[in-house]
């Protein structure tokens, strides 16, 4: 089952946890100074002991724009990786959420994406892996700057953890800007996601730490996890001052949303995202009932454009046969018993 | 990371200079590098890249490389060229990414400064390559070996010392036939 059907630790307040390693081979330019015929060979070598290991190697340069696309909807890629031109592949093991980019902007990019809070286990996941590659390849390192990545702000652990959060009520608080001040100085930084500029429409972000170097990777976790544990604390705290006229007109507006959801023929992608989030905070304040966190989390993934459209048989041939298509599929999702 | 002059303001202004091969990099705040500018000792300042506001406000990778760009070498450009990959550092500072791993070595001065205003360090601290384990451990008894060699000196315990400078020296050996 893929990460996203499931549900994990702290789901009121987080989506999903990542991590991902950043690794280049000796002997090898970085991916923007290979040419073709190095990076398949590379590709070839990294390949054969995962799939030995079970991984299923998708070929990018084979497949179409839109399965592509797909793969970032799924956050198995990054969009700059389904969209380049040069050879890459991608080594998926959907148990665990183990994705491996092979030659995207560092020759080896390790992910492990799960759902909930549950760093150390994706930590775990993607080491896992990183190390069976260790015995295989001699990964460029140096004992000062650590592990080489093309880009120095990857340098030291290579290593990246962020953690998807959801914080509707920080957010209708106007604390956002705050909190990624605060964060900004221990080394945290917050992206809004969802959303254009800040985010705000789906009060979702992503929190990840900054710095790699000079910090061992299981401080780079403790660290994360500390600050995540108290924004989700904040954001508890904030959801439950909300209270007398302000949670009515609060609980109308999530209950419209609930059955626009449910109900509509039509919906954009926008339109979605704005009343998942407002039913999401329905079902974190016991407000919406009849729909649970994996079923919109399902969602957030197959009613994205890409991976949408390739769910049905006839593509879409319009934007709005396309939003009529979304549509069906909320209804199919959370009205399962509805003819 | 903070301002290197008043050492109480964060550092916005980073600058790499190269004279006669010898780099020396600032990380200073605004007003810093505004007044070193006054008094003629940051010379050429339309040459630097790196004046930002606030390191973390763009929150991403993107940010710093391309955009951000790189700390320029001043003066005497390098016509350096990475005996790998063939990059200069122009190449480097050009697109805000590093060509190839030998890169690091040829260009660690240059780049020093730069990682040292992302990272605030320049010295790694997390796992190691299983490749790198032996050799790191093997340095690491060396260090150890060579204190106790100072304080057996020191205290006139000469036969120790010379033990240890023989474990020293057959520990130096091959490392030295493994070129690194």
């Amino acid at each position: 089952m893929a990460w996203y059907n499931t549900v994990g630790k702290d789901a009121d307040t987080v989506i999903s946890s990542r991590v991902r390693l950043a690794r280049n081979i000796n002997g090898y330019p970085f991916a923007s100074k290979l040419d073709a015929s190095g990076a398949n060979e590379l590709i070839e070598k990294i390949s054969a002991p995962l799939e030995q290991a079970g991984f299923r190697k998708i070929n990018f340069a084979d497949i179409s724009p839109i399965m592509a696309t797909s793969y970032v909807e799924r956050h198995y890629v990054s969009p700059e990786f389904a969209t380049k031109e040069s050879p890459r592949a991608l080594l998926l093991q959907e148990q665990g959420g183990i994705a491996v980019m092979v030659c995207e902007e560092d020759h080896l990019r390790i992910q492990s994406i799960l759902p909930g809070l549950s760093l150390e286990e994706a930590y775990k996941n993607a080491s896992r892996v990183e190390r069976r590659l260790d015995e295989e390849f001699d990964f460029a390192y140096s004992e000062q700057f650590g592990y080489l990545t093309h880009c120095p702000t990857n340098l030291g652990t290579g290593m990246r953890a962020s953690v998807m959060m959801f914080l509707p009520a920080l957010t209708r608080g106007g604390y956002m800007d705050s909190l990624a001040s605060q964060l900004s100085k221990i080394g945290l930084t917050v992206r809004g996601l969802f959303g254009e500029g800040s985010g705000a429409a789906g009060c979702m972000y992503q929190i990840s730490n900054q710095v790699t170097l000079g910090i061992t990777e299981e401080e780079t976790l403790k660290k994360l996890n500390d600050a995540i544990a108290q924004i989700s604390e904040s954001e508890r705290k904030a959801r439950k001052s909300i209270t007398g006229e302000t949670l009515e007109q609060l609980t109308d507006t999530i209950l419209r949303a609930e059955g626009t959801l449910r109900y509509a023929y039509r919906m954009s992608s926008g339109e979605f995202i704005r009343l998942f989030a407002d039913v999401r905070f329905g079902i974190a304040l016991g407000i919406v009932k009849d729909i649970s966190y994996e079923q919109l989390g399902t969602l957030l993934v197959e009613a994205m454009p890409a991976t949408l459209t390739l769910s049905s048989e006839n593509t879409p041939k319009s934007e709005a046969a396309r939003d009529k298509l979304r549509a069906q599929k909320i209804q199919n999702t959370l009205n399962p018993h509805r003819e | 990371m903070l301002c290197e002059k008043c050492k109480k303001r964060t550092a916005t202004v980073f600058y790499n200079e190269n004279i006669n091969g010898k780099t020396r990099s600032y990380s200073l705040c605004g007003e810093c590098a505004a007044k070193l500018r006054e008094k003629g000792e940051l010379q050429d300042i339309t040459s630097m890249i790196g004046s930002f506001a606030d390191p973390f406000s763009q929150l991403h990778d993107q940010f710093f490389s391309g955009f951000f760009g790189m700390p320029t070498v001043k003066s005497i450009p390098s016509a350096k060229k990475c005996p790998v990959c063939g990059s200069t550092y122009a190449d480097i500072a050009e697109n805000g990414k590093v060509g190839c791993p030998t890169c690091y070595s040829t260009f660690g001065d240059e780049l020093a400064g730069l990682i040292q205003s992302v990272h605030g360090t320049t010295s790694h601290t997390g796992s190691v390559p299983s490749r790198h384990r032996a050799m790191k451990e093997k340095k690491e008894k060396l260090t150890q070996l060579k204190q106790e060699l100072q304080e057996a000196v020191q205290k006139e315990q000469f036969e120790r010392a010379a033990e240890l400078r023989d474990e020293i020296k057959s520990l130096e050996a091959p490392a030295e036939q493994e070129g690194n």
